[in-house]
């Protein structure tokens, strides 16, 4: 019985040995009366030391802790105090105080045991959590169920500026800019449990505010009542700052598209409107010039006839001011009107033969008088090496050589002006030509020689009062240059001279040049010559006659190309019929115009009298008109007697070589004249065969399309005429006129479409609208007609 | 496969012989797919088609006076789908036409002419090249 009681307390006693928590008896008066070897441990003191001393000296809080040891006999039992032991060394054990008081068998107490249990490790852990929560930027908080702040961390106190001591205990909601959308969302935790990036603001004391999405979560205890929530508030500040800018440069970009759209479009609109007044302007220029050589033509003309007549001195240095003054006018004209064509991009150079050396001369020889007033030295210097014919344009060459060889004359007072042609290469096919005029005149400043070549550009703005000149010279020149594949130069120095300088490359070929550019003087034997001069205007007719007659040739008038070929078949009293040498044509005339009747002439009497047109618009577009149709040759009008007498000449001459027979006019006698305008074909397929690439299906396309379209605008057109209906004019006539260039219908009948188009849209010369309308139905009927046939002509071949 | 990179250009006119020589030309010059129509009111019912460029008389009204007109089809045109570039065409010369078509935001302005059919060609190259230029500037506006 003894052995098993003391085997019984000896093993109740290793259990408590055992235990790593200290146990402790303590006797009423709180000595300790017995321990384990934890609390040895804990304190550091030995049993024998600790037993019986005061055990409340081992707590941090020697008072806490004897108020916890009353508690216990008070209640008989306590859990769960926390205190604090202390080691001899200094080290301390947090612990949870749990005790119970001992009896003995009759029931008073004897004492209390207590076990202390070691929490060191679960404060470590809450404290490492602690500080994850408060290294936090996010803030954190903890509500209870009434809303009010339990614990927060430090990431809530900057947000919101204010203490702990002061948020704890207060209302939550009243944070945010928006207390009851805050109120709701954290109703709605309750509701869900939890709550997910619901955007909130939340308010510093300060005034700044924090945009935070707000997350949350009921906590709950042990068994499963809510206790609160803990809220996460993440700062999304940065973010929203970050899509603010994203959206403001968004924005700015935008606008800025929209600025850079509208400055286009400005700028488009501008573009079109400076285009239009450039063309405007290339138009007027043409026109005006053509105006003044009308003009021009006769009052020069007419002044050299005078001055053939019997005039004193004085009159003599009148009339030769008017011719002077005159010359230089039509010099300027003429420059004006290249600069338009080339702007147009009209300017084009003809492929044909000639005879490069005699070409140079011929036009050094114009400057002989000059040079010799101004008592300089002309020196030409010519490489032999060129071949003697090449293919280019004479005309354009005279031009720049002229241009250059003028200016140097100009600007040199005294020395000499040397002319160079000189071969540079050449290889099969081509030769390559380096001209180049020196002169010991003025020269040039470095810093202007870019300058000089633009239009109305000198040197200086005193040259012109100086030297006199538009400044236009040299721009043609490079206009001239340039598009041929060639490159001009300048080198000068100011007071010794200029060197211009440019290399044009000619085909070589192995015809026979044509025309001789040279100016052939009169002979007497070719005076017998009869020569047609069809005009339409009585000054022109006039002066052609005073010219013609005076150089001893024979001369008769047409009025108009009908009367020419009435005239050419006409026979003389003795049954001949009239024989001409030579024709020369006006091209714009009423009834019948030049180019119909050279058709006329050519095809439908195959004659092959010589022709000369006579122009005032030597555009190259009516001059490649003038050949298509057969003309021999052209002179532009003021006309040059001198060209004009070696151009009938050297063609009568040519012609009575090759044509033994002489021209005599074969011709067709049942031919009536009077049906004349509409036997010339009005209409030509050129321009849609060269279009379509002579495609026969597209060209019956688009012939039955006009065919189709053609005949109701006319009726329109009337119908509009009938009931006054200008705007119905206005369209059909509109509508009508790119349709003439298409099918090859001269440019007077679309003008005609064009009168129309503008009286009926002005309403003005209304009274002049009916006769147009007509002329515009006769050439339209007889268009289509001559469509219908070329559409049963390309049909049968095909 | 290959129709996919040809460019879709509408030609309207109500003047059949320009249209049809309009027509000729571009098909023979480069590689267009080209639908013609006669008037304002054709076009907008193919319109959905998305031409990538349209041609488009000022005066399609000038017979038929009921016939939607060219400033009309072309706001028309914009309303369906501003991005369709629309090259005016007339035989006008008139610098306020020109101007107003601008207003109405057309692409360019061509007076008809023989060398009407070389400036649409010039036309038509800008506006593939402005067309090039302004996806580039989208596509780096979306990166940023």
């Amino acid at each position: 019985m003894e052995a098993s009681t003391k085997q019984e307390s000896q093993y109740a006693r290793s259990l408590i040995e055992a235990s790593l928590d200290p146990l402790v008896t303590i006797n009423t008066e709180g000595k300790i009366t017995d321990m384990n070897e934890a609390l040895a441990n804990i304190t550091g003191i030995t049993r024998e030391r600790l037993t019986g001393t005061d055990f409340f000296d081992y707590f941090t809080e020697p008072q806490k802790a004897r108020e916890v040891y009353q508690e216990v006999f008070a209640k008989g039992s306590v859990a769960d105090s926390p205190l604090t032991l202390r080691h001899q060394a200094g080290k301390l054990t947090d612990v949870l105080f749990n005790g119970s008081v001992y009896k003995d068998d009759s029931g008073n107490v004897l004492g209390v045991v207590i076990v202390a249990r070691d929490v060191t490790a679960q404060k470590l852990l809450s404290k490492y959590s602690l500080s994850l929560i408060e290294a936090s930027r996010d803030p954190l908080v903890t509500i209870s169920t009434e809303g009010k702040i339990t614990d927060m961390n430090e990431a809530t106190v900057n947000i919101t500026g204010l203490t702990r001591e002061k948020l704890t205990g207060t209302n939550f909601f009243d944070y945010f800019t928006e207390p009851q959308k805050a109120r709701e969302v954290y109703q709605e935790v309750f509701a869900n449990g939890s709550v997910a990036d619901s955007p909130l603001t939340l308010r510093h004391k300060g005034g700044k505010l924090t945009d935070v999405l707000f997350n949350g979560s009921v906590y709950k205890d042990d068994r499963g009542n809510v206790l609160g929530v803990v809220i996460v508030a993440r700062d999304v500040t940065e973010q929203k700052r970050i899509a603010t800018e994203l959206t403001e440069a968004k924005v700015f970009a935008e606008l800025a598209t929209e600025i850079a759209e509208v400055a286009k479009s400005k700028a488009e609109s501008a573009k079109s409107i400076a285009e239009d007044a450039v063309k405007a302007k290339q138009q007027f220029l043409s026109n005006m010039s053509h105006e003044i050589r009308t003009p021009m033509n006769a009052i020069i003309g007419f002044t050299k006839v005078l001055l053939r007549t019997d005039l004193h001195l004085k009159q003599k240095e009148y009339l030769n001011a008017i011719k002077t003054s005159g010359d230089s006018l039509i010099v300027l004209i003429n420059d004006i009107l290249d600069l338009a064509k080339v702007d147009a991009g009209k300017m084009t150079f003809s492929q044909t033969p000639f005879k490069m050396s005699l070409s140079i001369s011929a036009m050094l020889h114009l400057f002989e008088t000059k040079i010799q007033e101004k008592n300089l030295e002309l020196i030409t210097e010519y490489d032999k090496k060129i071949p003697d014919i090449l293919l280019g344009d004479p005309v354009r060459l005279h031009q720049i050589i002229l241009n250059l060889v003028s200016n140097s004359v100009k600007f040199t007072a005294k020395g000499k002006i040397t002319v160079r042609v000189h071969l540079l290469s050449e290889d099969e096919e081509k030769v390559t030509i380096q001209f180049s005029v020196t002169d010991t005149g003025i020269g040039i400043e470095k810093n202007k020689i870019k300058k000089i070549f633009e239009s109305f550009q000198q040197a200086s703005s005193g040259t012109s009062r100086l030297y006199g000149g538009t400044g236009l010279g040299l721009a043609i020149v490079k206009q001239l240059v340039e598009p041929q594949g060639g490159t001009i130069n300048v080198t000068s120095k100011i007071d010794e001279g200029s060197t211009f300088s440019f290399t044009l490359s000619f085909l070589k070929t192995k015809t026979e040049a044509e025309l001789e550019t040279a100016v052939i003087e009169l002979d007497e034997e070719n005076k017998n010559i009869k020569i047609l001069v069809v005009e339409d205007i009585a000054l022109n007719q006039l002066l052609m006659k005073t010219l013609l007659e005076d150089a001893g040739f024979e001369c008769d008038i047409a009025f108009n190309g009908k009367i020419a070929i009435e005239k050419l078949s006409q026979r003389n009293g003795n049954g001949v019929v009239n024989s001409y040498d030579i024709i020369l044509m006006d091209l714009q005339m009423p009834e019948m115009n030049g180019f119909e009747a050279t058709d006329y002439i050519r095809n439908r009497m195959n004659s092959m009298i010589p022709i000369i047109a006579l122009t005032a618009d030597v555009t190259t577009v009516d001059l490649e008109k003038c050949k298509a149709v057969g003309m021999n040759d052209y002179i532009a009008k003021p006309v040059d007697e001198r060209l004009l007498y070696s151009k009938i000449i050297s063609l009568v001459n040519k012609t009575i070589f090759s044509d033994a027979n002489k021209h005599q006019v074969h011709i067709d006698q049942n031919l009536n004249v009077s049906s004349l305008n509409t036997k010339t074909k009005c209409i030509d397929l050129d321009y849609l065969r060269h279009r379509t690439k002579s495609n026969p299906v597209l060209m019956m396309e688009m012939i039955s399309l006009y065919l189709e379209q053609t005949p109701p605008l006319i009726l329109a057109m009337k119908q509009g005429l009938e009931k006054k209906d200008w705007d119905l004019v206005f369209s059909a006539a509109h509508k009508m006129i790119p349709s003439f260039s298409i099918m090859g219908i001269s440019m007077v009948h679309e003008n005609t479409a064009k009168k129309v188009q503008e009286y009926a849209r002005t309403k003005k010369q209304t009274e002049t609208i009916p006769a147009l309308v007509l002329q515009l139905e006769n050439i339209c009927s007889q268009a289509c007609k001559e469509l219908e046939e070329e559409f049963n002509n390309i049909k049968n071949t095909k | 496969m290959k129709n996919e990179n040809k460019i879709k250009l509408f030609l309207v006119d109500d003047d059949a012989v320009f249209l049809k020589s309009l027509e000729i030309e571009f098909l023979q010059h480069a590689d267009f797919i080209i639908e013609t129509f006669a008037t304002g009111e054709l076009c907008m019912e193919s319109i959905s088609n998305n031409p990538d460029i349209v041609i488009l008389d000022y005066h399609l009204n000038g017979i038929d006076l009921d016939a939607m007109n060219g400033i009309d089809t072309l706001d028309k045109i914009k309303a369906f789908n501003s991005n369709i570039p629309v090259v005016m065409l007339s035989s006008q010369d008139q610098i306020n036409v020109a101007v107003n078509c601008m207003h109405h935001k057309a692409f360019d302005y061509v007076v008809k002419s023989e060398t009407a059919f070389m400036r649409l060609q010039k036309i038509i190259t800008d506006i593939l090249h402005y067309q090039k230029i302004e996806k580039e500037l989208n596509w780096y506006m979306d990166r940023m």
